[in-house]
């Protein structure tokens, strides 16, 4: 079965810069939910990007359901348009993915490109509106939206072209709860549906939610682990090394709380701190 | 953690430093207060919608009418059509419920207006016999002009004068009106509905979209400048500041383009933009339009009337 | 600088239009070409980053305080046609969405500050950043001058509109219907103004801007398209056309019996013509005789229709070629000035 992406020997780097990915090579079977995560500047952001076709790597080659993802496989059909109708990209700014007018044109712009007819549109575009709940801001401009609405637009304006991929650049940064929690059922329901979900976080707390399969980057850019969420987040030392938490974090079954710094203080959920060579406790 | 500096207690000022008189931060308040009036329309949105039936219209009605009834007071010669004009125009306002402070622009175009053209009303700029004399040099010389015998207000200074300034503020009232009347993006939409190249225009609608953004950076820069002022830093130093200020907020337009860029690109975009249908034009969206045509008729001969 | 509505006449201002347009689609194509799919995008931004520019209020000194219009800045980061296209929007969002500055002037707005005064100072920029070593104290004083330059150019140039305006229009009794001031007042007053206060304002805003994205590490370098070695062969084969088709103009002459062209009579044919020739006349004719009198040796008009015509052909190969010369030893005299430079 070919893999979705197959990712092999990437190494990147902005013009005139060091390098932010530095020798990664993974695949990702269809249907999978994988988590990047690794402190700011790991490289994860730039890793989806990459993903997505949007730069090519300085060395090494990625590659869409056997495809190689080169400017001229991009500039050609049918393979270029389906590329971008099968696989969504929810950037972390999202000033900079709602670039029109209103929602309503935000939610029209992909179909259109697609060449599909006005009334396939319109139907789309209204009953994206109301999976996301925000049909109330049909004709709103996008300045006027608050970080939520703007997340919800955006998700919105992929899911009108019904992709079969997901790659999500920290896409609870800075969400209201009821926006986050509408997020997440949405990717749980379309995930069960078969949608494959690639998600860069530093945030942790998302995994259980967001991914069955987590690669770390450090920062030196590299792959240090690759695996199932459970056993890769059990590695307490790896994500201290990492920088992903620090030392007054303690894991709680699959999460992981994060406290200030202070020494003397009553927990009451009953598990220790984990410092520096403690034992993590069982559960 | 490093232990707290010795002078880091609460509000420990340096041995021997007097407090320093506040300076003057009008500049600053002045240029907050117009990017904030800036920001107004392109972010205050639909909460509190107006509904009235100028706000309704087709916004290409509305541009048509607005565009033609500007273009016919520049056509316009006689102060009778002129003032008839911007009656028309402020009625107008009137009847949509426009706040005055939408139309202190059109004021400030009169009142400069009547400023730069005070001195055609004079004698010596526009002929004609005397009105109101103001100054009798009484044929003497100053430097290296000869005085006439005296500087007066005169009937056909006083007639160039006011055409400009009438037909200034009609204009400015005609604009004042429609920026009012019409939501910005809908605005610009409706120049795509009537023609203009569709490139061009999806440029206009994504100039409106990120102008919101950096002029919220810009308010930034400026609000943080205003909590750090104590006093005046001096012209050179201010420029800096300014030059600081420009340039922040060039490189923050030129990642944001880059990052707008790939989303696009994300989306299919090739380079040929396709945007969605426009709706057709109402009942009232015609009656709009005609009752512009009858006005512009109406003035224009009112115009041709009289003298 | 901002021209409102009403002050020019439709003489003016659907003329301005007419001469916009072409430069609007010249523009665009331009940055299609430099920029590809970003094109949209970068522009975008450009006018709003154009229009924010126009808000920040300089300080000046004496208390004042005055705005820049960015124009050179813009055309000094991004490249003149990329300033046309900016600043125009920028205009133009601001006359529609704010009703700040004419609707019908703002194309001859545009001519002003999105054309005349981008292109004055960026050339200027240029011209002054590529002589000598290029360190970043000279491409910032080359950018002040550039700055002040643009903006005195667009003075200039609204006060050169304003000012004709009583000449175009006037009504039965001969009153002045639009802009009531003549060119004697209107360019010494826009003139004044810009040259002793808001040129400096912009040089600052332009060189220190310039300054601060240059210390702070922003990529510089202008994109320019290169020129594509089709259009060159186009125009060559369009000059050989041209000069191939010059002597139609002395058959077409000679057919229809036209004598020399109104206005450009010799000093013989004007003194025929009016009866008497000007004292001014008079003692500049002889001042410089032409190696190729109209087209031709002396006595080429006279000789056989065949002769002259190859006369005039032979004159347009000799204009083409001292033409193309004067232009190549221009472009090798900057670019050598160019090459000299190091990005610092």
């Amino acid at each position: 079965m070919t893999p979705l992406f197959a990712v092999s020997g990437v190494r990147f780097a902005y013009a005139g810069q060091p390098p932010c990915l530095d020798g990664i090579s993974f695949e990702v079977p269809v249907g999978e939910r994988l988590a990047l995560v690794g402190a700011n500047g790991s490289g994860k952001s730039t890793l989806l990007h990459l993903l997505d076709g949007l730069y090519a790597p300085s060395e090494g080659s990625v590659a869409y359901l056997g495809t190689a993802l080169s400017q001229r496989a991009l500039s050609s059909a049918p393979f270029g348009p389906r590329f971008r109708q099968q696989v969504g990209f929810l950037f972390q700014n999202s000033d900079a993915q709602l670039f029109c007018p209103t929602v309503e044109e935000e939610l029209a712009f992909g179909p259109l490109q697609m060449g599909w007819g006005a009334d396939e549109v319109a139907r789309r575009i209204e009953e994206a509106l109301a999976l996301l709940e925000i049909g109330r801001l049909r004709g709103r401009a996008p300045a006027a939206l608050s970080a939520g609405e703007k997340k919800r637009v955006a998700l919105a304006s992929l899911l009108v072209l019904a992709p079969s991929v997901l790659l999500l650049d920290e896409p609870t940064a800075g969400l209201d709860p009821r926006s986050q929690s509408l997020l997440l059922e949405i990717l749980e329901a379309l995930h069960a549906r078969g949608l494959t979900l690639v998600t860069a976080t530093h945030d942790l707390t998302l995994l259980p939610h967001l991914a069955d399969r987590v690669i770390v980057l450090s920062e030196e850019h590299r792959v240090v682990a690759d695996g199932e969420a459970g056993p890769v987040l059990a590695d307490t030392d790896l994500l201290l090394a990492v920088n992903l938490i620090h030392a007054h974090s303690h894991r709680h079954g699959r999460l992981v709380h994060s406290h200030p710094h202070r020494h003397v203080v009553a927990h009451d959920h009953g598990h220790d701190s984990v410092a520096g060579g403690e034992e993590p406790p069982e559960g | 953690m490093t232990a707290l500096p010795e002078w880091l207690r609460l509000d420990a000022m340096p041995p021997g430093t007097p407090p320093r008189a506040p300076a003057g931060n009008r500049a600053l308040a002045r240029t907050l207060s117009a990017i904030g009036r800036a920001l107004a329309p392109l972010v205050c949105d639909a909460g509190s919608p107006r509904v009235g039936p100028i706000e309704d219209a087709d916004p290409r009605a509305k541009l048509v009418a607005a565009a033609g009834l500007i273009v016919v007071a520049t056509l316009l010669h006689g102060l009778p059509a002129l003032a008839a004009c911007l009656a028309l125009a402020l009625g107008i306002a009137a009847f949509a419920g426009v706040p005055a402070r939408r139309l202190a622009p059109v004021a400030a175009v009169a009142l400069a207006s009547a400023l730069v053209v005070l001195p055609a009303t004079l004698n010596v700029v526009s002929g004609g016999a005397p009105f109101l004399t103001v100054w009798r040099p009484a044929r003497g010389t100053l430097g290296p002009w000869r005085l006439p015998e005296a500087v007066a207000v005169t009937r056909e200074g006083l007639l160039v004068a006011g055409r400009i300034v009438l037909r200034a503020a009609a204009c400015a009232a005609l604009a004042a009106v429609l920026a009012a009347t019409t939501r910005p993006h809908r605005l610009l939409g409706g120049l795509r509905a009537l023609g203009l190249p569709q490139g061009f225009v999806m440029v206009l609608a994504m100039t409106e979209r990120y102008l919101a953004v950096l002029l919220q950076a810009a308010r930034e820069l400026h609000l943080a400048r205003l909590a750090r002022t104590v006093s005046a830093l001096g012209v050179r130093r201010e420029e800096a500041w300014v030059a600081a200020g420009v340039g922040a907020v060039f490189r923050r337009s030129r990642a944001l383009a880059e990052e707008v860029a790939l989303a696009m690109a994300a989306r299919g975009f090739v380079g040929e933009v396709r945007l969605l249908r426009p709706a057709r034009w109402r009942g009232r969206d015609w009656a709009l339009a005609a009752g512009a045509v009858a006005a512009a008729a109406a003035l224009l001969l009112i115009d041709r009337g009289a003298p | 600088m901002h021209i409102p509505d009403g002050y020019l006449g439709p003489q003016t201002y659907l003329p301005a239009w007419g001469a916009m347009a072409p430069l609007w689609s010249l523009a665009s194509s331009r940055l299609r070409r430099t920029l590809s799919f970003r094109q949209l995008p970068m522009t975008a931004l450009a006018a709003a980053f154009t229009f924010v520019v126009m808000m920040f209020s300089v300080p000046l000194p004496g208390g004042t305080s005055g705005h820049a219009v960015g124009s050179v800045l813009v055309a000094v980061l991004l490249g003149p046609w990329a300033a046309v296209v900016a600043v125009s929007l920028a205009l133009a969002v601001q006359a529609l969405l704010f009703g700040d500055g004419g609707i019908t002037a703002l194309a001859a707005n545009c001519l002003t500050m999105a054309v005349a005064m981008p292109f004055s100072g960026w050339w200027t920029y240029r011209l002054l950043a590529r002589t000598g070593r290029a360190t970043l104290r000279r491409r910032q004083a080359a950018a002040a001058a550039g700055g002040y330059v643009g903006v005195n150019v667009a003075a200039l140039a609204t006060g050169v509109l304003l000012g004709i305006q009583p000449h175009l229009a006037r009504d039965a009794a001969g009153r002045p219907l639009y802009c009531p001031f003549g060119l004697r007042a209107a360019v010494p007053a826009m003139a004044v103004a810009h040259l002793l206060v808001v040129g400096f304002v912009e040089a600052a805003v332009t060189a220190l801007a310039l300054a601060w994205l240059e210390r702070t590490g922003a990529a510089l370098e202008t994109p320019e398209a290169p020129p594509s070695r089709g259009a060159l062969r186009r125009l060559a084969i369009a000059v050989a056309a041209l000069v191939l088709a010059s002597p139609l103009g002395l058959i077409a002459a000679a057919r229809f019996g036209a004598g020399t062209a109104w206005g450009e009579w010799s000093a013989g044919e004007l003194a025929r013509i009016a009866g008497r020739l000007p004292a001014g006349f008079q003692r500049l004719a002889p001042l410089w005789r032409a190696p190729l009198p109209d087209y031709g040796p002396a006595g080429a008009e006279s000789s056989t229709p065949g002769a002259h015509a190859l006369w005039y052909l032979l004159s347009a190969v000799v204009g083409v070629a001292a033409v193309a010369a004067a232009a190549y030893a221009l472009r090798r005299l900057i670019a050598r000035k160019g090459r000299d430079d190091r990005p610092a």
